[in-house]
């Protein structure tokens, strides 16, 4: 057998075929770009703070201390508060910790619950060719729907809380991951080892999961990373309204709703969250305009 | 053609809505000393035994004929308080889509035009800015420094937009609406205008002689306009949910503000109508902006 001795490629082409994917490896393209880079160690920064917020924040963001109240940052009432107090005489900046954690929890909880859905509603519907239609209208009902009524009619009939924050951030987050995912699993329909795995007698769940699932997901990862900057913005938005998280519960948008009775006496109160929110979603639109090109073909080079 | 399931969507969410109303609406209608036999009867009367699709047909029958029933709270039919917060809530979209639509093509279009300099650059970050920035926080931030330096009220719409108080009100809520607006109609200006300046027409136009900003203008905009379209289009709905809090901090009494308020405050009635007319609002703003499209390109029109 001369073919099989034939090597395809010789080392040296695949030596140079190693080197070219990891110059065009999409974490080295963010790398190289520096807002992105940027926007991705700050990201990684908040989100270890959020996490560690029990261990890191120095004081209880629940203890009220009334002769703290409303003292600004670098105020003598309060030296150990580095960014002041809220109208509770909380500390600003464990607060500021707590509601990080707490924001970015509901976001990520909401983006892995309706990602999720929608990944399976995509899949399926590039999978079984029937249900393609119906899905995609009902994905596109959803799209066309403005997320925040979602949110209007779920507190309407759950209550307001944070389950009924959850579930409509989740619904928000179904039909674009589901584009997503129906369009990265039609790609990979067409591959052959998709029909090699029928012709081997593989069953549609083990096709599904095995095959498709599989090859979607770091796509899907990816586009759901993205939705989070625009779900936490939502989530604040209907916080603020007092729909979602209730006080005292530290978490952005409820904190920003709360200090802004006292916006002339103590603008920290509310800037603070304000400014959080901003900064995070700000990180995510960056880091995920980037990300969008360096998967995006068309606009390499 | 996807509006009809929409619709019916909607108008299933506000028919559950009546449902979970903690209070019987029998026993209400009875009064306090009616007995138990009384109450079946009138409950009959008013068709709560039925099954929950009959109910559900019942429902949909007076919703077309205005009936959204009584608020909980003031005791007045929905449909009256909603016709009071409708024209507010127009007028303040309005007032934020004038300034906001011709600046983001404006940015837009000067981004396209000066791409990769330095412009272009503090265009795109600015629009990046545009949509990251929670809505409240310009709206609080305009409080603090404008409204409470006494220059701009933004408490309240203190008359119409033709009135000079009406006028100085709205200032502060269409800016709030209006700067997360400018970002995204900016930056689809420019991605649509780049994707035309190349096209072969624009070529034609250049080689016959056209100067390049009649090329942009003439040529080039008109064309890159209908992606810009639908995305206001789409935007709209998102243009709604700054609205509604937009509404609620200048206490502008819009139907967002009232959505809002019957919500944390549990008048079920109202909350329906007012999640069913900001649902059928932004629909028909959709239909709207399928007529413009097909304006915009003749090909959609005759095709």
């Amino acid at each position: 057998m001369t073919d099989a001795a034939l090597p395809l490629q010789s080392q040296a082409d695949q030596r140079a075929i190693a080197a070219i994917r990891r110059k065009n490896a999409v974490w080295r393209r963010i790398l190289r770009d520096p807002p992105a880079a940027i926007a991705a160690l700050f990201l990684i920064l908040i989100v270890g703070a959020a996490l560690l917020a029990p261990w890191i924040a120095p004081f209880d963001p629940y203890a009220s201390n009334m002769r703290m109240r409303l003292c600004p940052i670098g105020g003598a009432r309060c030296p150990d508060f580095l960014l002041g107090a809220d109208n509770q005489g909380r500390d600003m900046l464990s607060r500021i910790l707590f509601g990080l954690r707490a924001t970015l929890g509901i976001g990520i909880v909401a983006v892995m619950v309706g990602g999720g859905l929608g990944a399976l509603i995509g899949l399926s519907a590039a999978y079984f060719r029937r249900l393609d239609q119906p899905l995609m209208r009902l994905v596109d009902v959803l799209l066309s729907f403005p997320s925040i009524l979602f949110g209007l009619a779920i507190a309407a009939v759950m209550g307001t809380g944070l389950l009924s924050l959850v579930v409509a951030l989740s619904i928000a987050s179904v039909p674009s991951i589901a584009r997503i995912a129906r369009g990265a699993a039609q790609s990979i329909m067409q591959q052959e080892y998709m029909e090699a795995g029928r012709a081997v007698g593989l069953g549609d769940g083990a096709l599904i999961w095995r095959y498709l699932a599989l090859n979607c997901w770091p796509t899907i990862l990816i586009y759901m990373t993205l939705q989070l900057g625009q779900a936490i913005l939502l989530g604040a938005a209907l916080s603020f309204l007092g729909l979602g998280a209730q006080p005292p519960t530290a978490e952005l948008g409820s904190m920003a709703a709360d200090g802004r009775k006292f916006l002339s006496i103590a603008p920290q109160v509310s800037t603070l969250p304000c400014a959080a929110i901003f900064l995070v979603v700000l990180a995510f639109n960056v880091l995920g305009d980037a990300l969008r090109d360096a998967l995006d073909p068309k606009l390499r080079q | 053609m996807i509006s009809l399931p929409v619709l019916l969507g909607v108008l299933l969410i506000g028919f559950l809505l009546l449902q979970v109303v903690p209070t019987d609406p029998a026993t209400v209608v009875a009064g306090p000393t009616a007995t138990k036999a009384e109450i079946d009867a009138i409950r009959n009367d008013l068709g709560l035994n039925q099954p929950l699709w009959v109910q559900f047909g019942r429902y949909l029958g007076r919703v077309l004929q205005l009936d959204l029933g009584r608020s909980m709270i003031s005791n007045r039919a929905v449909v009256d308080e909603i016709a009071l917060t409708l024209w507010p809530t127009v007028e303040l979209m309005l007032a934020c889509l004038v300034w906001a639509v011709p600046l983001g093509i404006t940015l837009g279009t000067l981004a396209a035009r000066r791409r990769g300099t330095a412009i272009d650059r503090a265009i795109m970050a600015l629009s990046v800015m545009g949509v990251s920035v929670p809505i409240f926080w310009v709206g609080l931030l305009l409080i603090q420094y404008v409204g409470g330096a006494g220059l701009l009220p933004f408490q309240g719409r203190n008359g119409p937009i033709w009135t000079a108080d009406g006028f100085m009100s709205i200032i502060l809520p269409s800016i709030t609406l209006g700067a997360v607006f400018v970002g995204p109609v900016a930056r689809m200006t420019r991605t649509s205008l780049l994707e035309t300046l190349g096209a072969d027409y624009v070529r034609t136009a250049r080689a016959k002689g056209a100067s390049d900003w009649r090329v942009t203008i003439r040529h080039a905009l008109r064309n890159a306009m209908i992606p810009v379209v639908t995305l206001v289009g789409l935007q709209i709905g998102f243009l709604l949910g700054g609205s509604i809090v937009t509404e609620t901090m200048f206490a502008w009494p819009g139907v967002g503000r009232m959505a809002v308020g019957a919500i944390t405050s549990s008048d079920f009635p109202l909350a329906q109508g007012a999640i069913l007319i900001l649902a059928v609002g932004f629909m028909a703003i959709n239909l709207c902006v399928d007529v413009l499209y097909a304006y915009l390109d003749p090909r959609i029109a005759r095709g």
